[in-house]
């Protein structure tokens, strides 16, 4: 939107004088009273804006990102629970990634096929691929970095899923171009499990020291990094799908909310990574003249786990009773103000081709009468919530709110941030939590609802729900197979034990001068990311 | 000799301080749920990564071991090596410590002299205009917190009006000179926080001894009111004075953990906030150790200069220097010392300040 009257930009430039001061007191007075109102009216003049600027960007210029470092533990070996999330797009390639509707496409890997039984998968892999240090890009590099995948001393979080269908005898390269896996077990939707954010692909002799030399065939190549610090990557020109469009992008740990929000609002970044701005906030970053808000469309996929193990959720009909109870368009109404989509208790998000579009009812008679019937009637109960995430309480509030009508009697609980995921989540019986969006179907369903997984955090077991996936996987026709995770799905709903209210747009905070900010499937669109000037 | 004991007996107290903070916030932390590795993998702490980590770690060993053990080696200055990080304790602490004391330092210096300065005009012009201001003032920034404060000036000087940058980009990588340009918001903020109380005891206090009997006896000499204030009522004034800049003095270790959130500067207290979050305890026991002598030696030389601001250690050394009369009241003057400032006795110290003029006169 352009502005009418001088932008206060102008004023800066020719150096602060008595009116911009002024001016510049009263805005933030407002700015103040609007965080303080927050969430007193629907109506208001600031709105937060749908989706980031497009356009063409200028070649070259610097991004500043500004991300919270999880630790000083932390590491650019993808393979490791502890890396660095924002530069491994940049700096390395997978296999095959995930295009925005869940489907897998080419990355390192130009094509790929299976035997009718699917247990043999065959790459054939992209030539000329050259890696930051010179080397170019064979079979041995991909089998290397997913042998390290599978290495127990990685602890990698995908080397379970991976090491459930192969083993170190399973990867032969027949040619340096060609990659062969042969699985111990069929799986149809093999691929896909290759997209995950820890399959990046790193070369063979480097992977020692991978973790601070982020050596990969990415568009950028590393100059710096220090652990829970600043880094900083450069445009790496013979990267295969041609140069990005940035000269570089400088990152910055900084582990306050609030500070990265006012190092954005002063012009010292561009973006910030990983965190979705509650909407006081937004609405301040958004009525700034330097910068405003991107959403990312259902990035953030909230849910309510009901320990299945806990003697109040043991029964499904106490179960079902909760989510025949409220209604989720009124939670995105109230929690999300709207910036998001209803979940209706089915995990898959709406863009995946294999969402089913079936959809439970709200009834809270239902809900009402199948309390009675498991004789409990006017259940009391904790909702556990924290400030982990800025969408926590407000969604732990309105559910609770909502499921009243049913003669439910919940408490909410805060609970201290640092600890929540070490001590309420998966102990207590109920309470919120959330995932980012990006896994693809067959990931989403195994990893977070198959009995015994180790995120499974409902701790839910059912054995048609097991079996469904397994003949999935074992189901190479495309349509057969979305019709048995369909029908997953729809046990979730039924029987399930994580609730999932929503899915939420992530408020991304950046500067007016970014364009093509786009981010799905835990990766940055760093090629096509630039400034306006 | 009694000198001599009263400064080995709190050389004494001072290390059993130390150790008792470092063993207290052991404790403390062993309360805190969840350990390193759990704190690290957060939302991927499945049972494998969790054993995984913790035996690369060597979490596995007894804990009071790894505490003595950790004891044993700090004792010989080696601080051992962090869990998260892996890095030795000791240069990442003496890095942050040195960005604290960037900002900490100044803050200090202007902070005491400009507060103290204040606080005796206030006092000397209670209830005039002047007093006025410097009193409300102070009240106002001693009422609002300081991460208050710290936003309030970001969104001034950083965001509506960019002279200063709003936060540090850089981590503890940053040299002395790439801080320079970041220090200045939270020095002032941290000025600020500690000015407010030192004007409103020196005030006060200056208020007390404008209305004692020696100024009173001063003021009937027909003595100017400079030299009455500087010479006489300042420095007894400045006494009680002294141990609030002691305590605010080690309170800006507290502060700069606020400070240094808002700011992301990279110093002592973020690195506290981190390793406590991560439960990273050779990093926090090192931090303990360190801010608990920070804070025994500050009240240490707080005593010491309350020694030597005290009008009657200074007539002691004075006579004795002049002539062999003053040797008599000796023992009384050096008991009343030890006894502390806060005992001060009026009379006493009217008769030492006296006779002290007389000798000049």
């Amino acid at each position: 939107m352009p502005p009418i009257v001088p932008s206060p930009m102008n004023d800066h430039e020719r150096g602060p004088s008595r009116r911009t001061l002024l001016t510049g007191a009263a805005g933030l007075a407002g700015l103040g009273l609007l965080t303080l109102t927050g969430c007193t009216s629907g109506a208001r003049s600031t709105t937060i804006p749908e989706g980031a600027a497009t356009g063409i960007a200028a070649r070259g210029g610097r991004l500043r990102i500004a991300r919270p470092a999880a630790s000083a533990a932390e590491t650019l070996d993808s393979a490791s629970s502890l890396s660095a999330y924002e530069y491994l797009g940049a700096l390395y390639n997978r296999l095959v990634k995930q295009n925005q509707a869940g489907e897998t496409v080419a990355d390192l890997a130009e094509e790929w096929n299976a035997t009718p039984d699917g247990t043999t998968w065959t790459f054939r892999l992209r030539k000329g691929v050259r890696f930051h240090n010179g080397k170019t890009f064979t079979a041995a590099d991909a089998i290397a970095s997913i042998e390290h995948i599978l290495d127990p001393k990685t602890a990698s979080p995908q080397g379970g899923v991976l090491g459930d269908m192969l083993d170190k005898n399973s990867m032969s390269a027949p040619d340096p171009y060609t990659l062969r896996f042969d699985l111990t077990k069929p799986n149809a939707e093999f691929p896909s499990l290759l997209t995950a954010y820890q399959c990046y692909i790193v070369p063979a002799g480097e992977i020692a020291t991978i973790g601070t030399t982020g050596i990969g065939t990415g568009p950028f190549k590393l100059s710096s990094f220090a652990p829970a610090g600043s880094g900083s990557v450069e445009a790496f020109d013979d990267h295969f799908a041609g140069r990005p469009a940035l000269d570089g992008i400088d990152f910055s740990s900084i582990q306050d909310t609030t500070a990265r929000v006012n190092a954005l609002l002063a012009g010292q970044i561009d973006l910030i990574s990983q965190t979705n701005l509650d909407f006081a906030t937004a609405r301040v970053v958004s009525a700034s003249s330097r910068a405003t808000v991107a959403r990312v469309k259902n990035a953030q996929w909230y849910t309510i786990p009901m320990l299945a193990t806990s003697t109040e959720f043991k029964d499904p009909m106490v179960r079902q009773a909760m989510k025949f109870a409220y209604d989720p368009k009124v939670i995105v109404a109230t929690a999300l103000q709207g910036t998001g989509s209803p979940g209706w208790d089915n995990p898959v998000p709406p863009t995946l081709a294999a969402f089913d579009d079936d959809r439970r009812v709200y009834d809270p008679d239902k809900a009402r009468a199948l309390l009675k019937k498991a004789g409990r009637s006017g259940m009391k109960t904790s909702i556990y919530t924290s400030s982990y995430e800025s969408v926590f309480t407000p969604m732990a509030v309105a559910y609770r709110d909502q499921v009243k009508a049913a003669g439910i009697d919940l408490t909410v609980r805060n609970a201290s941030s640092d600890s929540y995921y070490t001590e309420i989540w998966m102990q207590k019986p109920l309470m919120v939590s959330y995932w980012f969006t990006g896994r693809p179907i067959d990931q989403l369903l195994n990893q977070i609802f198959r009995t015994g997984s180790s995120y499974n955090e409902s701790a839910w077991s059912n054995t048609t729900f097991d079996g469904l996936l397994d003949d999935a996987r074992a189901t190479m026709n495309d349509d057969r197979r979305r019709m048995l995770y369909q029908d997953a799905q729809r046990l979730i709903i039924e029987d399930g034990a994580d609730m999932t209210p929503m899915f939420g747009d992530r408020l991304v905070g950046i500067s007016r001068d970014v364009v093509n900010y786009r981010e799905f499937g835990f990766e940055f669109d760093y090629l096509r990311i630039g400034l306006r000037k | 000799m009694t000198v001599l004991t009263t400064v080995l007996r709190r050389i004494g107290t001072a290390i059993l301080t130390i150790v008792l903070a470092s063993l207290f916030v052991f404790l403390a932390i062993q309360l805190l749920p969840g350990d390193v590795a759990q704190q690290l993998l957060g939302q991927n702490a499945t049972p494998d990564a969790v054993k995984a980590l913790r035996e690369s770690l060597g979490l596995d060993q007894n804990v009071w071991l790894r505490y003595g053990n950790w004891l044993i080696g700090a004792a010989h200055g080696d601080f051992g090596t962090s869990l998260v990080s892996g890095d030795p304790v000791g240069p990442s602490l003496f890095v942050a410590f040195r960005n604290s004391m960037l900002i900490a330092v100044p803050a200090m210096l202007i902070g005491v002299t400009v507060s103290l300065t204040l606080g005796v005009v206030a006092g000397v012009r209670r209830g005039r205009a002047s007093d006025h201001v410097i009193s409300l003032i102070s009240l106002v920034v001693m009422s609002v917190p300081e991460f208050m404060v710290a936003t309030v000036l970001v969104l001034v000087f950083a965001i509506a009006i960019p002279v200063f940058p709003a936060v540090v980009l850089r981590g503890s990588d940053a040299t002395v000179l790439q801080l320079l340009p970041s220090v200045w918001l939270p020095m002032i903020v941290l000025t600020l926080a500690m000015a407010a109380y030192i004007v409103r005891t020196a005030r006060s206090s200056t208020i007390d001894v404008m209305a004692s009997e020696f100024i009173t006896t001063a003021e009937l000499k027909g003595l100017s009111t400079r030299q009455i204030v500087w010479r006489h009522a300042v420095p007894s004034a400045l006494l009680p004075t002294l141990n609030v800049v002691a305590l605010n003095v080690a309170w800006l270790l507290g502060g700069v953990v606020v400070v240094e959130n808002v700011f992301n500067y990279p110093g002592m207290g973020k690195l506290m906030l981190e390793s406590v979050f991560n439960r990273d305890l050779p990093t926090i026991q090192a931090i303990a150790l360190l801010s608990a002598l920070i804070y025994v030696v500050c009240n240490l030389a707080a005593d010491l200069v309350a020694l030597a601001l005290d009008p009657r250690l200074r007539t002691r050394q004075r006579g004795r220097r002049a002539r062999p009369r003053g040797t008599a009241r000796r023992p009384a003057a050096l008991a009343a010392a030890s006894a502390g400032p806060a005992t001060a006795d009026t009379a006493t110290a009217t008769a030492g300040t006296s006779s002290a003029r007389k000798d000049r006169a």
